[in-house]
This record gives C-alpha cells, structure tokens and sequence, in this order.
C-alpha cells in the first residue's frame, strides 16, 4: 500500500491544472462547471469547441494509445486528468462517450479500417457519439432487446428497423453505436450485432424526452431502414451481446473521481447556503452535513482501492458496489441540499420552469438510481455476481 | 374510546372520493397548468354544492356542525387525487379562524360578511402565516386573513399586492402577498392574535398531513399498477421482491401515519391552541410517508418515472412542496423535542388521551 502520488504523477497533475487554468478563460469561461448531470443541455455549441481546445493541447482521449492520437495515461495520470478537470470546473464532456466507450471497443474489437475511419474524429473532438442499448421494453432486461438488423445483399448494407430509448443526448450527436437482433429466431444475448451508425440520415428519427426537471438530455431513437455499411459493424455477426459487454468493461471507474469532485463542489455549496441561512445550527443538519463528509471520503477511498486492483478489466466486488453506493449517496445529498434551503426549496426562478442548481441536483439524482441499472439490479447483481447466491428466477413469459 | 370513524363519516368519504376521482384527473390536473385562473370552477360549484364549505362552520353561524375528525378523511381523498385547488385549506384552515375570531367576539363587520359569503359560495378566503413565505392560489382568493406580528387582520383583496412566485410544483400557484397593515382591517391583536395564529399553524399542519397521506396512497395505487402491467425478464416486475418491498416500506409507513393523523385532528378538534405535539407527530409521520412514497414510487416506475410525461411527478412535487408548508421536518420535530424534555412532561400511557394530556382542556 502506498497512498501518495509520485513525483512524476504530481508534475503531470500540475501539467493538467495550468493547462485548464489558462484555457478555460476568455470564450471559455462561460463553460465553467456547466453541462454536468441536469446541465447537458446547455451550452452544446460552446462545450463542442471546447472537445476541438482539449484536442489541441491533447487532452482528449488521454487513455488511448499514442498511435491514435492519445497519451497512453496511466490510471494514476487519467485519475489526476479527472480530479484536476473538474476541480477547474472543466465542463460536461460532449466527448465522453466516443473517448471512454466507443473507442476502447474499438481498439479492441474493431477492424483496422474501423479504427482509421472512426478514431481520429473522436479524438480531435469533431465527431460526438451516443449509445444506443436501451429499448422501450428492454431496459434493466437488456437482453430483451428486437431492434433488426438485416443485411440487403443488393446494397450490400445494413437495414436497421425498432426503437432505442433513454439515449442520452442523441439530438447533439453524430453517431449512435446501437445492440440489434440478426437473428430472427435468436432467443436474449445470442443472435446480436453492435452497429456504427451515422444519425444524420432519412432512417433516423430523435424525439426528445422531457425530464420531471422540464429539461431534455435523453431521446427516443426511432430506426425506420437506417443503413450502415457492411464494414459497420463490430465483431463478427452475432458477437454483438460480447462487444457490448466488454464495452460496459472498460468503464473501469476512472471518471468516478472526477464525479466525486464534483460531489466535493456540491457539498461545498451546500456547507456554504448553510451557514449563511443559520441551518448550520441545527444539530439534525450538521449529523447529515457530517454524515455526507464521511460518506464522500470513504466512496474516494473505495475507488482509489478500486482503481489500484488487476489490470484485467474485470469487475471486482469493490466495482460492483459503487453504483449502488454513489447513487444513494447522492440521492441523500439531494434531499439534505433541499432540507438546507427550507421553504425557499419550493421556489423556482421565473420563466419556463428554470430550476436552480441545487433544485436540479434534488431532482436529477432521483434519476442516479435508476439509470445505468437500478439500485434494485445493482442489489440482485452484488448478491448474485459478487457474493454467488442462486439467480432470481426468470419468467417463462414470451 | 373508540378510534374508527362512522359508517356516516366513511359513506361521506366515499361519496366524496368517488367524485374527486372522476373530477380530479391527471389530465385535468395538467389542463390546469396552462389554464389562466389555473383552478377549475365548476368543481368547486360542485364541492360547494355537497357542503364542504359549510361543514366545519357552527349550526348557530349557519354551517353543519361537523367536527375536524368528519373532514379529515376527505382531505386525504383530495390528497389522494393530487387535488391542485385550496380546498382542504379553505374549510380546515381559513373558515375555521373565521369562525374562531367570531366566537371570541373579535374582529368587525367585515368577519360575519365573509363568513356569510363563505357559507354562500360566493368568496374565497386565503390565508398568510409567517411559516410560509408564500400563500398557494393567493389569485383567486377574494379576502385575506394575514398576520403581521401578533396581529390578525381581514384584507380585501384590492387592498393587497400580490407578486407572483413560481412552485417546483407547477400545479401550485404560488404568490408572496403584503399589505399595509391598516387598523380598518384588524380584527385580533396581543395575546388573542398570537393564539389565533397559534390554531392557525396546527390546523394548517393538519391540513397538509392529511392531504400528504392521500398523496401517498395515489402513488401506492399507480406503482402497484404500473408494476404489475411492466415486464422484464419475462414476468412483472413487481414479481421481483425487491420492487415489492419498495412499496410495502411505504405502505407500512402509510398505515402507522394515518392513526397519528387522525388523533391530531381529534385533537386540534378539541383545542386547536393544544395540539402542538399532536399535529407536530402527524405532520412529521405524514411527511416523512410521503417523501418515501416519491422516492420509492418514482424508482419503482424505473426510467419511466423521472419524465414529465410520467404522471408520479405530480404527486411527489406536491409531496415535496406540502412536506414543508406549514413547518418542515425539522420544525415539527423540534416541538416534539421541546414538548418532550419540558419539566413534568406527562408521558405514561395514562396519558396518551386521557385526563392531563393535551387533549384535555377540562
């Protein structure tokens, strides 16, 4: 065990914090700590110029290998990329998926001409993707899923028809990787295809849904014979259930220290509003201000350990864990945020329906517990993955 | 002793309830939100037509008589509708203090006018307490009862300035309402006023308990629902245990927050001005029933349940914004503590409501 940082580490730490520090000014500085959970719909156009800036100065895509453009980081380096980006307020990344989820399933599964079409634009911050797994009866059953896919011999491309759901900020994307059935006949995960496709065409329609917070980030994307080439898909046909499994792998977790900065800075505000209105001095306040210290310290320890484990990319039970944790976590400070604010929780600014930050955080992270499997799968899965209790029985139904 | 209500006081219930449910819709509810005047007046012809405005008033002003044990099952139906409109306000909070500053022989012409008014369905009554910042439906209301230190004073409305506030919840149409404080409008002042406005913050507590019991036994029904119709995995997803215990959690809160709900309305029955610890219990169980219920409810309706276009968040932004009107958790639970430590607290279960507790105002 070994708690500290080394010198190498601290000085690319530096490296990170005056890079943003000079940058994230001038056309830039309206972009400070926005677009986060509950903010992605602001300022689109702005946080997109920002991916071709981090571009320039190289700090997208810092995991990947050199040969694509990235840096090779280190999980010590990419944790310090993440700590010091949000400690500077650096805002909600339109590039996240691409650089975390796309390209890893890439480098590790896609073809060499795939790499060469798609890689580049993600990493010089250009080309913004989305995911596209969730459908309106597959949700925590994911392998429920009936988007088609089907190979026309005469185009000698791909024809996807059905619908994905919750696909979160579809409407500002360029590109949807989407899981879809080949197999007619195929049953759950066997018979599937993970497919590139562009949302700029005839086939594709995005609706946007509006959030219990009046604001949209997420859609309903609507296939009606979207096409891909036949060089769009990943992995061989039927391999679909293993590209999107090892992608949801590759999350291994390094964002989430950047996540609890973020946390950090809600807390700060909230400690802040509190001692300013005198709820400071209630003793049931200061227990949940205290307890929700203890509860971030200990969720940063948890990663640190996390992130220090094998390099193998498997979940281990300290992963497993951490959804379940954050999201209650966050949940709570939700509701302490509103409980420091009393009466005045209640009121909105004028216009549409413009919630305040704390107001949005109150009423977005009652969406933390549910999105990205719920607080109720995340149980069955602890129970079931981590500790090996037998599996809940599935219906025989359809 | 006899803690149920009777078949009279239930069979009213009902009839109630089965009107709100065919009146009173989400659909309705969302009309309202892009309505003008917001409020539906031909339900409330309807609501004054079955008497609620004249049920809490005495025989001798006119009214029926009724008690706030025989109302307090009809707030909760209006909770349990997610009813928009100040109704459980009105007759449980506003013509009650009508009522009280007449009994103590306070207040001017004005009181016995608005009363009658009231009793004719021909005014609306809102009313102001420094607890909350804002009065709900302030727009439509055609006099005010407001409180400015101890003093209680009857404003018409054109003699108010109403600035409009905008609610989490948008079926609430919230102002901030100031007034000069005019010795033509006083009707109570000194140790009167301030006991005035102490009945005034236990009935208004009561009120939203009641209405936060009904709101939770709306989400209870629509996540039952929604959890039997929802498949994964090939079968219901309130097969799955962990979707049942999520509401069994809220409806065992729900059970053990309605019997403390109506012993407060026993008590603020009995003597509004002694019900501290009564109303502080059931609007602290209330609230902390229908904070859970929102929680749980809008989880059980998975990704569904945070989109606007799911109807839970209509009753759990009322939950939230009722959670803290009229004294929040902490306030509620802070009287509980204060009333607990006193010196000679009488806490055996003699006491519970028998003579020496605060229901006993012999």
């Amino acid at each position: 065990m070994k708690l500290s940082f080394t010198a190498a580490d601290e000085q690319f730490r530096e490296e990170v914090a005056d890079w943003l520090n000079d940058n994230l000014q001038g056309e830039f500085a309206k972009v400070r700590y926005r677009g986060g959970p509950g903010d992605e719909h602001h300022f689109v156009d702005e946080r997109k110029a920002w991916e071709r800036k981090l571009a320039e100065g190289r700090w997208t895509c810092i995991g990947w290998p050199e040969e694509w453009g990235g840096r090779a980081a280190s999980i010590e380096q990419q944790v310090i990329f993440h700590e010091e980006y949000a400690r500077a307020g650096g805002p909600g990344r339109m590039g996240h998926i691409g650089d975390t989820l796309t390209g890893p399933t890439l480098l590790a599964f896609g073809s060499e001409a795939q790499k060469a079409k798609y890689l580049p634009p993600i990493r010089n911050g250009e080309a913004f993707w989305s995911q596209g797994y969730s459908e309106p009866g597959a949700g925590s059953d994911l392998a429920a899923i009936r988007t088609r896919a089907v190979f026309d011999e005469a185009t000698g491309q791909w024809q996807i028809t059905g619908q994905k759901v919750w696909t979160s900020l579809a409407h500002e994307s360029d590109y949807v990787f989407v899981l879809a059935r080949i197999d007619r006949e195929s049953k759950r995960h066997h018979g599937l295809g993970f497919f590139l496709v562009a949302l700029d065409q005839p086939g594709v329609t995005i609706r946007p849904i509006t959030q219990l917070t009046g604001t949209a980030e997420f859609n309903e994307v609507y296939f009606d014979d979207a096409v891909c080439s036949a060089d769009d898909i990943v992995g061989a046909p039927g391999d679909g259930w293993k590209v999107a499994m090892g992608l949801l792998g590759f999350e291994r977790g390094v964002s989430t220290l950047g996540q609890q900065m973020l946390f950090q800075t809600e807390l700060d505000e909230i400690v802040r509003i509190a001692k300013g209105n005198g709820a400071s001095r209630d003793p049931d306040i200061r227990q949940r201000i205290a307890e929700a210290h203890i509860g971030l310290r200990t969720m940063r320890y948890n990663s640190m350990r996390m992130l220090s484990g094998g390099e193998d990319g498997s979940l281990s039970r300290e992963a497993m864990i951490y959804k379940l944790y954050w999201s209650s976590w966050h949940r709570n400070l939700g509701k302490l945020a509103m409980d420091v604010l009393g009466p005045e929780a209640e009121l909105v600014e004028e216009g549409p329906y413009e919630l305040n930050k704390l107001q949005s955080l109150f009423l977005f992270t009652r969406a933390d517990t549910i999105y990205g499997g719920t607080n109720q799968i995340q149980r069955n899965l602890i129970a079931e993955r981590a500790l090996g209790m037998p599996k809940e029985p599935r219906g025989s139904a359809k | 002793m006899n803690f149920t209500f009777t078949q009279d006081q239930l069979d009213f219930q009902e009839a109630i309830a089965s009107m709100l449910k065919s009146e009173v819709t989400a659909d309705t509810i969302r009309a309202r939100w892009s309505a003008e005047a917001g409020l539906d007046d031909a339900f409330l012809a309807q609501a004054h037509e079955l008497g609620l405005n004249s049920m809490l008033v005495p025989e001798a002003l006119g009214g029926l008589g009724l008690q706030a044990t025989d109302f307090i099952l009809l707030a909760e139906a209006c909770g349990e509708v997610a009813l928009p409109e100040p109704v459980v306000e009105s007759v449980m909070v506003s013509t009650p203090l009508l009522v009280d500053i007449l009994d103590q022989g306070l207040g001017n012409a004005d009181v016995q006018r608005v009363i009658d008014a009231v009793l004719a369905g021909e005014a609306r009554v809102a009313v102001g307490h420094s607890i909350n910042p804002c009065i709900n439906y302030a727009d439509s209301a055609d006099w005010f009862l407001l409180a400015d230190g101890n003093s209680v004073y009857l404003v018409p409305r054109d003699a108010v300035t109403l600035d409009a506030k905008k609610s989490v919840d948008p079926s609430r149409r919230l102002f901030t309402v100031s007034f000069n404080p005019d010795s033509q409008f006083l009707v109570a002042d000194g140790d009167a006023g301030a006991s005035l406005q102490r009945a005034t913050l236990n009935r208004g507590a009561l009120a939203t308990a009641a209405q936060l019991v009904g709101l939770s036994k709306g989400m209870i029904a629509q996540s039952v629902q929604y959890s039997s119709d929802r498949e994964q995995f090939g079968k219901a997803i309130g097969a799955n245990q962990a979707v049942k215990h999520l509401l069994a959690d809220v409806a065992v809160q729900l059970e053990y927050a309605k019997p403390v709900t109506y012993r407060a309305a026993y008590t603020v029955g009995v003597s509004p001005t002694r019900a501290d610890f009564a109303v502080s219990h059931a609007k602290s169980a209330a609230a902390r029933t229908a904070l859970m219920a929102s929680r749980n409810c809008i989880q059980v309706h998975g990704a569904m349940g945070y989109t606007w276009e799911c109807d839970v968040q209509i009753w759990a932004k009322r939950a939230w914004a009722l959670a803290r009107e009229w004294g929040d958790e902490g306030f509620h639970n802070n009287r509980i503590h204060e009333w607990l430590l006193r010196k000679n607290a009488l806490l055996g279960p003699e006491f519970t409501f028998g003579r020496g507790s605060l229901t006993d105002v012999a």
